[in-house]
């Protein structure tokens, strides 16, 4: 008890002292692997745990399954160090050994942990041998047939063990390996190697159950430098369409103005006559299209010449015309030009003029009208043969000078003492009143038409008198119906005599009265007065604005006029409204400069029919 | 004669029949030998069987691993010794040597026996792993395959041993198994071996099987792959 005690206490201080000197038993040691090449031996490794700081021992022992007899390693050395090789006999395949290493020194020894082997699993065969790889020329293209040897240490022979191989290639720059499995054969045929290039190859195997051996040194193989077909062909290909191309390009080269007139075909400029690119191209359309305004178009409309063109002037048919026979036909064969075309043709067929019957004035007509048919303003100025007769000092003249002209409504010749009516069997185309006024129709107001004679213009200054401070009852009737009727106590008379205008009754009538009206009044026998009244214009409201003359003679109507208060007219001066139920159109009638209302608006104007 | 149409073909037929070598009857597969349709020769049978048993093989390696991996974490806990295979008492070569020494006969007597060893109790081991719910699906039909696999590779083991017998490489000292040699999986404790024993077990038997198998096509037909 006491030297158990004692030993105890004594085997304590011993370690602690060893311990202080630095040594100790050895460690663990622990097996690492075992290996069999070939299923016929294999081979144990460990590690040492550590020397403990003495020379320390190890030592492999086994027992197989189910015995207990413990075995040594049969050789340490044949492995190397730290290893175990069990050769054939003592190998048992399908057998499972237990094995453990024992590490002892001086101080103690330590035992691993045990390991459960069966050698048919740790069956790891050694690399293969003899790897070669040659470069085989085919038609198709150059390869690498690498072909080896299975590892000495195997028996495949007897079929004891079945080993699988791998290769593997890889050109040296690249980083992945190229990996076939070529089975149970030794040989394989590597494709699509590159040429001119340098190739490693590896090969390895495995049994059907257990490690992959370790990959054999290098080989290395060179491809030859090659084309292959395909890229061949591809060169050829290149090549042929190249040469297509070159000779399209210089074909197009040498055509290339037809190709351009094919591809892009020319645009063409604007056409326009006075059309400047250049100014368009500057910016200011306004410019560009002045160019194209033509001066005088669309033409204004002068309708003064228009209007004294068509002015024309017709007989009527149951007018008899007293005329210097001699001096008008002297003027109408001058002045009678059927070829005038125009003077007053087209009036002839104007519906609106109320011809009665066109072809007995149209010949005067035409004259007339190319008498008439100078502007307005040269009619006075007119230096024709029919000056023959010579401008009377009077009334013309005077008419002319006082710019008062007679409407054209009322008499035509008066104020236009150059002008000749037509003789012969031309009857001077007259302008009735009612005519004029009346669109609808002619009518022949006979009794109330009262001619005048051109002659007696000339000749005798005529005057409208005035009829002074009598209503006169007679009164020539002028409306739209065309009255025949006639005026009562005005006979018609052969002699041309003026008629003046009494005065527009309420019932829109304009009263004329002749001034030859013996039914005048004494009294207005001082109202013979050189009184004319001229049509201002006609507004719109169908009135006939007269304008009076602004003259001494005035003056005398006004005397007149304080006698007759109630039944005159309007005031002589002022602008006397009549209004005409002609039925005129409405517009205004112009009035010319000299004084002549310019009917062609109305005829013109008029709805034709 | 004015025989008509239908009239010329039956006797055409009939003619036709009459004919001593013009028999329609049943033929068996390959009765005239190589010359009529292709004979599967003993290397295509020992090829067939190998194959089998590689497949078997490799069924076993993964079933084991399974378990080992799912029910046995330790790999080399003390409990893992286990019980002897019931097939232990049957004497196999434990190395080349031996298995070469073998005469082919008994080499395949030997195979023979192993795989009938392994008849009932893989069927068993299929029922209890598809009774069990911790195997998936997958590792029963592992195991119904492989019993399956076993018995089929029997059969055709029987009949290389047959064209053998035939081809007169056999002599006649196989005999046929009976049924006494059929052992029950029954350790010497006498208890039932578990599941994870009989896959151990049966892992390492079917790799000496198929080992065996390889030595013996080597032996005989040794053209290609030997």
């Amino acid at each position: 008890m006491r030297n158990s005690g004692a030993m105890l206490i004594l085997t304590f201080i011993a370690i602690l002292i060893l311990q202080a000197a630095g040594v100790s038993p050895p460690g663990k040691p622990r097996l690492t692997s075992c290996r069999s090449p070939e299923k016929e031996t294999f081979t144990c490794w460990w590690e040492p745990g550590g020397d403990g700081g003495l020379p320390t021992t190890y030592a492999l022992y086994y027992h197989l399954e189910n015995s207990e007899t413990v075995y040594e390693c049969p050789d340490y050395r044949t492995a190397g160090e730290n290893s175990c090789f069990f050769n054939k006999n003592d190998t048992s395949l399908w057998v499972n050994y237990n094995i453990t290493v024992v590490a002892s020194n001086a101080l103690g020894k330590n035992i691993s942990d045990p390991v459960e082997v069966d050698v048919v699993y740790i069956v790891q065969p050694n690399t293969p041998e003899h790897v070669t790889a040659v470069v085989v020329h085919d038609e198709q293209g150059p390869f690498v047939r690498v072909s080896w040897e299975k590892p000495r240490t195997a028996d495949t022979r007897s079929g004891w063990i079945t080993l699988l191989y791998q290769l593997r290639v890889k050109q040296e720059k690249d980083k992945e390996w190229e990996e076939y499995n070529a089975g149970m054969q030794k040989y394989y045929n590597v494709f699509s190697l590159h040429p001119d290039k340098e190739y490693m190859v590896q090969v390895r195997c495995k049994p059907d159950h257990g490690f992959w051996s370790e990959w054999t040194q290098t080989t290395y193989v060179k491809m030859p430098d090659y084309i292959t077909r395909e890229r061949s062909l591809w060169i050829m290909i290149t090549i042929f369409f190249v040469f297509i191309v070159v000779i399209l390009t210089w074909t197009l080269n040498v055509k290339r103005n037809s190709v351009k007139l094919c591809l892009l075909p020319a645009v063409p400029g604007p056409k326009i006559k006075g059309f400047d690119k250049q100014l368009l191209k500057s910016g200011k359309s306004e410019e560009v299209f002045n160019t194209l305004v033509i001066q005088g178009f669309p033409p204004t409309t002068d309708y003064d010449n228009l209007l004294v063109e068509y002015l024309e002037v017709f007989d009527n048919e149951e007018q008899e015309l007293v005329l210097d026979g001699k001096d008008l036909s002297e003027d109408c064969m001058k002045s009678k030009s059927p070829s005038d075309i125009d003077s007053g043709r087209g009036s002839c067929d104007s519906h609106t003029l109320l011809l009665e019957k066109c072809m007995d004035g149209r010949e005067g007509s035409g004259s007339n009208q190319h008498q008439y048919s100078q502007h307005g303003e040269t009619r006075w100025a007119s230096t024709e043969s029919s000056e023959s007769q010579g401008p009377e000092p009077g009334s013309p003249d005077s008419a002319n000078g006082r710019g008062k002209t007679w409407p054209v409504v009322f008499s035509s010749p008066q104020p236009q003492p150059h002008h000749h009516y037509p003789v012969g069997a031309a009857k001077p185309a007259y302008h009735s009143v009612p005519e004029i006024l009346n669109h609808l129709s002619p009518h022949a107001m006979s009794s109330n038409y009262h001619q005048l004679n051109h002659q007696d213009i000339l000749q005798q200054e005529r005057r409208f008198s005035k009829p002074a401070c009598r209503h006169s009852q007679s009164y020539n009737q002028f409306n739209l119906d065309g009255i025949d009727t006639s005026a009562p106590g005005v006979a018609p008379s052969p002699s041309l005599e003026y008629v003046e205008v009494q005065r527009v009754n309420p019932e829109n009538m304009l009263l004329l009265r002749p001034l030859s009206d013996p039914n005048r009044e004494p009294e207005g026998s001082d109202c013979t007065r050189e009184d004319y009244s001229k049509v201002k214009e006609v507004t719109s409201n169908n009135i006939l604005l007269l304008q009076r003359d602004m003259s001494h003679q005035c003056v005398d109507d006004y005397s007149q006029a304080d006698q007759c208060t109630t039944q005159q007219p309007p005031h002589p001066c002022k602008p006397a409204v009549h209004q005409s139920n002609s039925g005129m159109p409405q517009e205004a009638i112009r009035v010319m400069g000299n004084g002549y209302v310019d009917s062609t608006v109305l005829i013109n104007l008029a709805p034709s029919t | 004669f004015g025989l008509s149409l239908p009239a010329v073909a039956v006797l055409l037929v009939a003619l036709l029949c009459l004919d001593p070598h013009c028999r329609v009857g049943s033929a068996p597969i390959c009765a005239h030998g190589p010359s009529g349709c292709h004979i599967p020769s003993l290397a295509d049978l020992f090829d067939r069987v190998i194959q089998h048993s590689a497949r078997m093989h490799s069924l076993s390696n993964d079933l084991h691993s399974e378990f080992e991996q799912y029910f046995l974490p330790s790999k080399n806990h003390i409990g893992k010794i286990y019980r002897k295979c019931h097939t232990s008492n049957i004497l196999t070569p434990n190395g080349k040597d031996n298995a070469q020494k073998l005469a082919r006969e008994e080499l395949t007597e030997v195979i023979l026996k192993l795989l009938m060893a392994w008849r009932d109790p893989l069927f068993q081991l299929h029922q209890s792993m598809a009774h069990q719910q911790d195997f998936n699906s997958f590792s029963s039909n592992k195991a119904l395959e492989m019993g399956d696999m076993a018995h089929e590779l029997r059969k055709g083991v029987e009949k290389v041993a047959e064209k053998m017998r035939v081809l007169g490489m056999l002599g006649n000292s196989v005999t046929g198994l009976s049924a006494a040699e059929a052992m029950l999986p029954l350790s010497d404790s006498g208890e039932a071996m578990s599941d994870y024993e009989l896959l151990y077990c049966f892992r390492r038997d079917s790799n000496k099987v198929q080992n065996y198998l390889k030595i013996l096509k080597c032996r005989i037909v040794p053209e290609h792959d030997c």
